[in-house]
């Protein structure tokens, strides 16, 4: 388990818990990230920017802070064959 | 709105192409862009379609009923003011998985509904084949594919709604799991009809158990203090049983139940290749590459608009001092030829000096928003915006802002925190609007070279930041972080853009250009009159012994409270000179002087309503000081060093 913040990029990620406020987290439940999404870190800001997170659960994407990304906990899934 | 007149509500997630839609049926009225959350006003339309007359209503994008942006809490008051007789809920179709959330809590709302399956051909491109019928069977509404970009489907949607609209169709909400429905099943059964919302008790239910303390909640504990401990006992089993706080429980039925209706209506082939957006979005929000796009997307704006406007200008400028001279051949200099002349000066004013820059603005400014640049420049600025205090979402209402700043500052409705709201409100008056823009390169970049007039937008943007960094100093409050969406990338609709800065330019038309023309009669009548110069005199100390600026430029100062532009018109008038030899009365500092007092000195009138009402008179009244003092400030700045 690693946080969102420190996960490779272009690797499919599941989200394993979301933590942080409560405003937080209905807002990124209102935004279609639930608990056991598929998501992968596609860009980032310079200067520890956001970070450009894609749910392909959902097939969105939304711009992540690192203060949120920071408390979003989640598995690399293993690449198949 | 007569009695009898069916409501008609529009609602959907943001960019799922509600307000296009809407456009397509009610005629043109709504403004739509790709950013989450723009179409912040809600619009009413009365229309007539098909010898029918309805009421319709588009409401901003919202992700769910569970509001957090001030702009989505005035959703939930319409809804249940307007008792809509049908909902029209637009569905993005290439995110069906996640657009479905809402639409399973609109049927939990249980007003009569449809559903507009939009974007269908973006999903067939995605891979995607949504069947609309399967979908109809599993939510037990109508649902119509629609591409509303082209008008597809328009024709069998509004016969849905009319069959709806005649034989109230009924809408059924689904279930969710056993434990937690029979929780809101028995939380509903016990509700007094007072409190009940909607007539639904079972909305109600689900609504105190997932809302916020500050929702309804301390209402009921009030007036029913045995039901509050009830509510508190279920909500405990459910989170007991879970192990998850109630509100995440009743999120995580609906995704669940979403996206099991995903999966059963829909075939996904989703293959490998990259399509167009990807590639795109792959440089434009690269570390390193989507920095130097966005400069020179900055460069290009600028650039387009003074090559395109500064010959225009020139060439309608001709024709204006030709009618002049020949004006006061025929009228000699009485009362008449003032008045003529002002006239004159404020229809040509209007036409040559701002049309040109005002216009080629709007449209580029309506590419990017159609793009969906607005949310990518966000992400990208996001960390300069952190030095200042703020995040990246506000980096969309400060562009809006180059456009104009009414509408931006409606725009900060986006913005979740009051903080960031506030401090956003108050950099907003200092971006420089279209108006701006025209003085800046009529006057600026004319006559001292492209060169100064960037060099002015930069100084521009650097004084907006230390502005901000010196409010964020005084409210301290920290900001929760960037939540931002990036809608996929969209081909902007030529279509689409003209009409949008076609609206824009009849707005100017209708308002902004009366009053050119009155501020320049007005100031013809002071000059026939003389009393320009008694005004001119008690501006004198800081027109001429603070800026160093002409005397009679001190009135032009005060008629730019009502429109930034008229100062520019007025000018020309005041120093009683020809746009062309402006330089013989004036000098190049001086120019620049001007240029930066006019651009800094108040917010426009109408940009201080904008404040005043959603902000308050306090921020309207600090905004309008602390722009007062950073006018004088920066001129005297420049003034020194040049």
């Amino acid at each position: 388990m690693t946080r969102l913040s420190e996960a490779p990029h272009g690797r499919q990620l599941r989200i394993v818990d979301i933590q942080g406020g409560e405003g937080v987290r209905r807002r990124l439940f209102a935004l279609g990230f639930h608990k056991d999404d598929l998501v992968e870190v596609n860009s980032q800001g310079i200067l520890r920017g956001p970070l450009l997170i894609k749910n392909l659960t959902a097939d969105t994407s939304v711009a992540l802070g690192r203060g949120i990304a920071h408390r979003i906990m989640v598995d690399i899934v293993p690449d198949e064959g | 709105m007569k009695v009898d007149t069916p409501t008609v509500i529009f609602l959907g997630q943001p960019n799922s192409g509600k307000s296009t839609l809407f456009n397509a049926i009610a005629g043109h009225k709504a403004l739509t862009s790709n950013f989450p959350g723009t179409s912040y006003k809600h619009t009413h339309s009365e229309v007539n379609i098909e010898g029918r007359l309805l009421n319709v209503v588009d409401l901003p994008g919202t992700y769910s009923l569970n509001p957090s942006e001030p702009a989505e809490k005035v959703i939930l008051s319409h809804l249940f003011q307007e008792k809509p007789d049908l909902i029209v809920n637009v569905v993005d179709a290439s995110i069906l998985g996640r657009s479905l959330e809402l639409t399973l809590e609109l049927l939990e709302l249980g007003y009569p509904m449809i559903v507009a399956l939009n974007m269908v051909d973006l999903a067939e491109k995605k891979g995607i084949h949504v069947d609309p019928k399967k979908l109809e069977k599993l939510l037990g509404v109508r649902v119509v594919p629609t591409v509303a970009s082209h008008g597809r489907g328009l024709k069998e949607l509004l016969e849905a709604a009319f069959f709806c609209l005649d034989n109230r169709c009924p809408v059924v909400s689904l279930s969710w799991s056993g434990d937690v429905e029979e929780e809101v099943g028995r939380l509903a059964e016990r509700l007094p009809t007072e409190i009940i919302v909607a007539g639904n008790a079972r909305f109600t239910a689900i609504k105190l158990i997932e809302a916020n303390k500050t929702f309804c909640v301390g209402v009921l504990a009030e007036a029913k203090p045995e039901l509050k401990s009830e509510l508190d006992l279920a909500k405990k089993r459910i989170e007991d049983k879970r192990r998850a706080p109630a509100y995440e429980v009743i999120a995580a039925e609906r995704h669940h139940l979403a996206l099991k209706l995903f999966e059963e209506s829909s075939r996904v082939r989703r293959g490998k290749q990259l399509s167009w957006d990807q590639r795109v979005d792959d440089v434009i929000m690269h570390p390193v590459l989507g920095y130097l796009i966005l400069l020179l997307i900055f460069l290009a704006f600028f650039f387009l608009i003074f090559k395109i406007g500064g010959p225009l200008e020139g060439l309608l400028l001709g024709p204006l001092g030709r009618l002049r001279t020949l004006l006061s051949g025929w009228l000699g200099a009485g009362l008449i030829f003032h008045l003529a002349d002002g006239l004159v000066q404020g229809i040509g004013g209007g036409a040559a000096i701002v049309l040109p820059y005002f216009v080629p603005l709007l449209f580029f400014m309506a590419f990017l928003e159609d793009l969906g640049y607005l949310a990518r420049a966000g992400f990208l600025l996001d960390t300069f915006m952190h030095r200042i205090g703020l995040h990246g979402k506000s980096v969309s209402p400060f562009i809006l802002g180059f456009g104009c700043n009414v509408p931006a500052v409606l725009s900060t409705r986006i913005l979740e925190s009051p903080r960031d709201r506030m401090i956003t409100s108050l950099l907003i008056p200092f971006i420089p609007c279209s108006a701006r823009t025209t003085i800046i390169l009529a006057l600026v970049a004319f006559y001292l070279g492209p060169a100064w007039a960037l060099g002015f937008y930069f100084f521009n943007i650097l004084l907006v930041a230390a502005i901000g960094r010196l409010l964020s100093l005084f409210f301290k409050d920290p900001s929760p972080g960037l939540i931002l969406e990036i809608p996929s990338l969209k081909a902007p609709s030529l279509m689409n853009m003209a009409r949008k800065t076609y609206l824009e330019l009849k707005s100017f038309v209708k308002f902004a250009w009366p009053l050119l023309v009155a501020g320049s009669i007005v100031l013809s009548l002071l000059q026939f009159l003389a009393l320009d110069k008694v005004l001119n005199a008690a501006f004198s100390p800081l027109v001429v012994h603070g800026l160093g600026l002409p005397q009679p430029l001190g009135i032009t100062l005060v008629f730019g409270f009502l429109r930034k532009e008229l100062s520019l018109i007025m000018m020309l008038q005041a120093l009683g000179v020809e746009y062309k030899n402006l330089l013989t009365v004036i000098s190049r500092e001086q120019i620049l002087v001007f240029t930066v007092f006019v651009s800094f000195f108040i917010p426009c009138l109408s940009t201080f309503a904008i404040l005043w009402k959603e902000t308050g008179k306090k921020i309207a009244f600090l905004s309008a000081g602390l722009s007062i003092a950073v006018a004088i400030a920066a001129s005297l700045l420049v003034r020194l060093i040049f």
